[in-house]
């Protein structure tokens, strides 16, 4: 069993109060970490290969590493806690057994970008997790970890928590700004990208919970060490919420480097019920489906991207061999059409378009040339929008119909 | 306008100077705009259109701006809901796992339809996407609690609770 | 000034430009919908999407400032393929009904569909469907359908008129745009939506119905309706004379000018033309008040007028003049008045509510031409102390003034006194009326000389700036009317004044030799975007 780094406590009663947070180790970073130039941490982020957990796996530090030099107004720092991939519950985690983790990487995050504000969006239905959070904070604030100069250090970080109401798209890093501004989770045009211009116009990072809880570690103990957990493109471990049809449910923080069907078979229990196994989705509902055939790939970035998918927010959604594909895909083209925001054109009109081919598919009611519709739309639709939404539905379109199509084409009356 | 609704829409005092505090707490006053139509919804049961209005007068924001917001986000109602809301999931994990068979279950239970709300005002049912609790698939949000590992026995007792 | 090169030619434009201006100085069409110079970049309709340097993926147009070196394709298949796919996505949920549209003929939709339209049909499945022939306002009708959802006409409302009475509501394939639940869309600027609406989603409630585009010829114009003298286009239908009862003025839309209105007209000035087409016409001139009026011709009128205007001494004699006239009108009036030796002269009324104004276009005083006939000087003369077009009047009231020549003006619509108008009107002997429409002082008058619209005739105006702004013809005078400078000339040539101009040209030309802040003006040199006179 490898080190469990961010999960460590979510076994211990109480692990979400900021005394057994202290007790195992937590808030010990800050001293180091501002004893540190700013930009020495940014630059210790970089060298740590962490990248993105929310599911674009942009590398973080060189992220950071886009806010403007020397900038004279506020930056800020934005976690997304919106979770809200299908497949996905590993943040919900985070916030309720570590939410000091979250704190204590956002006070460190902050100090090396140089925001003394910070937002955490969290998505509405996460009523639960919001009040434990909101809870850790006011602990934060009353033993002296946020608020002006902190431990001393003379830096100062305030934080504010923002409840989102219900929209997939506010996941999407400018969606997310949109609605914190107040306004409807339209993503923004890029460029000016957000750490030019984001945050009520100033440059803002926004960064996924996982991403900001591993910073803590990442300076107690080293990039190399962080680094060396994982692949060459990718440090450390990461959550991955695996859900379906498995014997174990479940969040398991794994380095990288571990493959899928190790994840399935060893980690979750495998299929219960002596069924075979018929599909994977690897990272969350926007990620192309990989048959059983397919799963000796490993789950970092980049072993995923060779493999014609993507590790996106790490959410493994295992399907036995009863499952249809055409009902997934009926099921997960209802949420794209859901969710689209409705901002630009190629989107919101074919997220519409697709859920009801593949509807009457399902009914029976499908037509030949349907299949090579859904395909071309996708197709032609991807690339063409505003943000990566229509793209990520265009993961699962076009997967599930080339690697099962003989499945949707029994459904087709001749 | 539904006898639920006799609330007027209105904040107390108490309510006042929070929103007041959640517009200082911004660098714009207009990111409180989320955080107060929660507060209105608390308050008033749902968001109606009179209370857009008056959402719009507390931010200086033409009512068609308030009206794009509370008809983007799904936690918006806008019209009366039930004591109690149960959202069942219905994307694909709890697909998989028999969110169907859950939903089908709870139609029968409360007599009403998905969007329906049972004629004593007790419960009103939604089919809802992804919550993020995969990993006790099938689940439904009831109110602010989520209930995962749901079989017609247990949507059964967390009814009987409700009542 | 930045350099680029776009489908191979180079062009140079000033910093800031996006692709899609840059690309039009040379010619080259980027198409799309959201896009509008005179708003925020939306980015939403993805239709200029062009291919930039190596990039892979095409971009769009509107949201790419050029950069030195930047290296555009705008022709090349993946762009093509892209703009097909684009309007597909357009349509799917589009009613197709094009045969019942107003904006037919002038549709994006249409015109790039047959540009861009991918020509195959896939889409078999039931349409999202939204409200129909919602009326907004009271200008204005939604097809909820027929929307694009480029929000133009939210972002118009938000950042011009600042009125925000226009949102996107819902989400995915089910947004809508529309009003707050029981507002209107009636802000003094609310039908330029339709204009920039690029399709039939908005269109106007006035024009509703009334005549295809394709039967409409257009004339450029300016807008008579205030002292800013905003650009506009007069839309005219002579090719269906039986459609929209007659009217032949169809419609007037803006004209973009940098400095005036830019792309915007208010409402008030949109739908101010209706008095051309209008039963109040005076169409003949005549003789005689009231009952015992009797129309004759012009040939028979002039002398009687030219005759009348001998017949009393200077100061009993008294102009009103009309800041509605054009500056040639003006100019000629002067020449008369001046040949006649009359002081009793000013063409300023004030009206009985005073205007309305905004710091948009809007201007209080409903005149378009106040600055010319101040620089033209038919104002009161200084230092003889009449008291105005007042005074005038109080003079004809007390019988000192005895013959008075009223151009356009229903001075019972005035902040004077409806009784002292009144008894002044009847104390006179005689009184001339010249104007387009009749009024209670045209039925007062013993003479009517019936003008022509400004739409009948050319001219220019000055507008508050001083800027001299040309209209041109778009129909013919109604009836036997002409233009004021005409009937002017005809008079002055009875009076023996000489040869008089028979082109508005001329009387512009003898306009900019006679007046200072005219000197080095020519007419033809004004062409579309006017000169503004010297100080």
């Amino acid at each position: 069993m490898s080190e469990l780094i961010l999960t460590r406590n979510f076994h211990l009663p109480g692990s979400h109060t900021l005394a057994l947070y202290r007790e195992t180790g937590g808030y010990a970073g800050l001293e180091k970490a501002f004893a540190m130039k700013p930009a020495e941490i940014t630059e210790e982020v970089k060298k740590s290969n962490l990248r993105g957990l929310g599911g674009a796996g942009f590398p973080t530090g060189v992220k950071w590493g886009f806010l403007p030099k020397g900038h004279p107004g506020p930056i800020y720092l934005v976690i997304n806690a919106d979770e809200g991939e299908p497949g996905t519950f590993k943040d919900r985690y985070l916030l309720e057994r570590d939410p000091h983790a979250l704190i204590e990487g956002m006070i460190i995050s902050a100090y090396a970008i140089g925001a003394h504000l910070g937002f955490v969006y969290i998505r509405g239905e996460y009523v639960g997790p919001w009040r434990i959070f909101r809870r850790a904070v006011e602990e934060a604030y009353q033993a002296g970890f946020l608020g002006k100069n902190i431990l001393g250090s003379g830096f100062d970080l305030d934080i504010i928590i923002h409840r989102g109401a219900g929209a997939y798209i506010c996941g999407e890093e400018t969606g997310l700004i949109s609605s914190l501004e107040g306004k409807k989770g339209w993503p923004k045009l890029k460029p000016p990208f957000p750490a030019i211009r984001g945050a009520f116009g100033a440059p803002t990072i926004v960064n996924n919970v996982e991403t900001i809880c591993h910073v803590p570690h990442i300076v107690r103990r080293g990039a190399a060490w962080f680094a060396g957990l994982g692949t060459k493109t990718q440090g450390g471990t990461r959550m991955y919420s695996v859900s379906g049809h498995v014997a174990r449910p479940g969040v398991y923080e794994l380095p990288v480097s571990v493959t899928l069907r190790s994840l399935i078979d060893e980690h979750a229990g495998g299929l219960p019920n002596r069924r075979r196994l018929k599909a994977v989705v690897p990272g969350g509902s926007s990620a192309a489906i990989l048959t059983a055939g397919e799963i000796d790939v490993t789950m970092d970035v980049d072993g995923l991207k060779n493999a014609g998918t993507m590790a996106g927010s790490a959410g493994v959604i295992v399907m036995d061999e009863t499952v249809s594909i055409p009902d997934a895909l009926m099921v997960v083209a209802r949420f794209y059409a859901h969710e689209s925001c409705g901002q630009c054109t190629p989107c919101r009109e074919s997220t519409g378009w697709i859920y009801k081919m593949t509807r009457r598919i399902i009914e029976g009611k499908g037509r030949k040339e349907d299949l090579d519709t859904i395909l071309d739309v996708a197709r032609r639709g991807a690339g063409t929008t505003i943000c990566a939404f229509f793209d990520g539905a265009v993961g699962p379109y076009i997967s599930y119909i080339e690697k099962f199509r003989a499945e949707f084409e029994a459904l087709i009356p001749k | 306008m539904s006898a639920l609704g006799a609330v007027s829409v209105q904040f107390t005092r108490e309510q006042l100077a929070e929103v007041r505090r959640l517009q200082a707490l911004y660098p714009d006053k207009r990111a409180a705009l989320l955080p107060v139509l929660h507060l209105a919804q608390e308050a008033f049961g749902h968001i109606s259109l009179e209370a857009e209005e008056y959402a719009a007068g507390l931010f200086d924001l033409s009512p068609a701006h308030v009206h794009e917001v509370v008809t983007f986000y799904s936690l918006f109602f806008r019209e009366p809901r039930g004591r109690h809301v149960i959202s069942v999931c219905h994307n694909l994990t709890c697909h998989l796992l028999g969110a169907q068979r859950v939903l089908t279950h709870l139609k029968k239970r409360l007599g009403v339809d998905v969007g329906g709300t049972t004629p004593d005002g007790g419960v009103t049912l939604l089919s809802v996407e992804c919550l993020c609790a995969c990993e006790m698939a099938p689940m439904m949000q009831v109110n602010d609690r989520y209930e995962g590992n749901l079989t017609p026995e247990k949507v059964d007792r967390i009814l009987a609770e409700l009542r | 000034m930045v350099r680029l090169t776009i489908d191979g030619k180079e062009v140079e434009v000033p910093e800031g430009t996006n692709v899609i201006e840059a690309a039009r100085r040379l010619g080259i069409e980027v198409p799309y919908y959201c896009y509008h110079p005179g708003l925020s970049i939306a980015g939403q309709c993805r239709l200029c999407m062009v291919e930039l340097g190596n990039n892979p993926r095409p971009q769009i147009a509107c949201n790419t400032q050029v950069t030195e070196g930047m290296v555009v394709r705008t022709d090349t298949s993946k762009v093509l393929e892209t703009r097909q796919s684009i309007m597909e996505f357009h349509l799917i949920n589009h009613p197709l009904d094009c045969p019942v549209c107003d904006q037919a003929g002038e549709c994006w939709l249409q015109i790039y569909y047959m540009k861009h339209g991918l020509y195959e049909p896939r889409m078999v499945d039931e349409k999202v469907h939204k409200p129909k022939a919602v009326p907004l306002g009271p200008h204005v009708i939604l097809d909820a359908e027929r929307c694009i959802l480029c929000s133009r006409c939210v972002r118009f409302c938000d950042e011009i008129t600042g009125t925000g009475e226009l949102g996107i509501f819902q989400r995915g394939d089910h947004s809508e745009i529309g009003l707050f639940p029981g507002k209107e869309l009636a802000n003094p600027y609310s039908a330029n939506v339709i204009d920039i609406c690029p399709v039939g989603a908005l269109t106007d409630r006035d024009f509703r119905f009334a005549v295809r585009v394709w039967y409409l010829d257009t004339a450029r114009s300016i807008c008579p309706g205030c002292s800013r003298g905003c650009n506009i286009e007069v839309h005219y239908n002579l090719r269906r004379p039986h459609h929209n009862q007659g009217r032949r003025v169809a419609r007037l839309k803006p004209r973009y000018h940098a400095e005036v209105n830019r792309w915007w007209i208010c409402d008030a000035g949109r739908y101010g033309y209706k008095f051309v087409d209008d039963p109040s016409r005076l169409v003949s001139p005549s003789r005689g008040r009231g009952d015992a009026a009797v129309e004759i011709g012009w040939d028979e009128i002039i002398p009687v007028i030219a005759g009348q205007l001998r017949r009393y001494r200077p100061e009993e004699m008294g102009v009103l003049a009309s800041p509605k006239m054009a500056n040639e009108d003006l100019f000629l009036l002067k020449r008369l008045v001046d040949h006649l030796g009359l002081a009793h002269v000013d063409f300023s009324v004030p009206p009985r509510h005073p205007g309305d104004e905004d710091n948009l276009l809007i201007r209080a005083d409903k005149n378009p031409n106040t600055c010319g006939a101040e620089l033209v000087g038919l104002g009161p003369r200084e230092g003889v102390g009449h008291g105005g077009a007042r005074g005038i009047l109080r003079a004809a009231r007390e019988g000192r003034i005895k013959c008075l020549w009223v151009f356009h003006h229903d001075l019972l619509a005035s902040a004077w006194p409806e009784e002292e108008i009144r008894e002044a009107l009847r104390t006179l002997e005689c009184l001339i009326f010249q104007g387009s429409n009749a009024n209670r002082v045209s039925a007062a008058a013993h003479y009517v000389l019936p003008s022509a619209t400004w739409v009948e005739r050319e001219g220019t105006f000055t507008n508050f700036e001083g800027r001299v702004q040309r209209f041109w013809r778009a129909v013919e005078p109604l009836g036997a009317s002409l233009a004021d400078w005409e009937i002017l000339g005809r008079i002055g040539a009875a009076l023996g004044l000489g040869p008089q101009p028979v082109r508005a040209e001329e009387c512009f030309k003898a306009l900019a030799a006679a007046v200072p802040a005219f000197a080095g003006l020519s007419y033809g040199e004004l062409r579309d975007t006017g000169k503004v006179v010297s100080a």
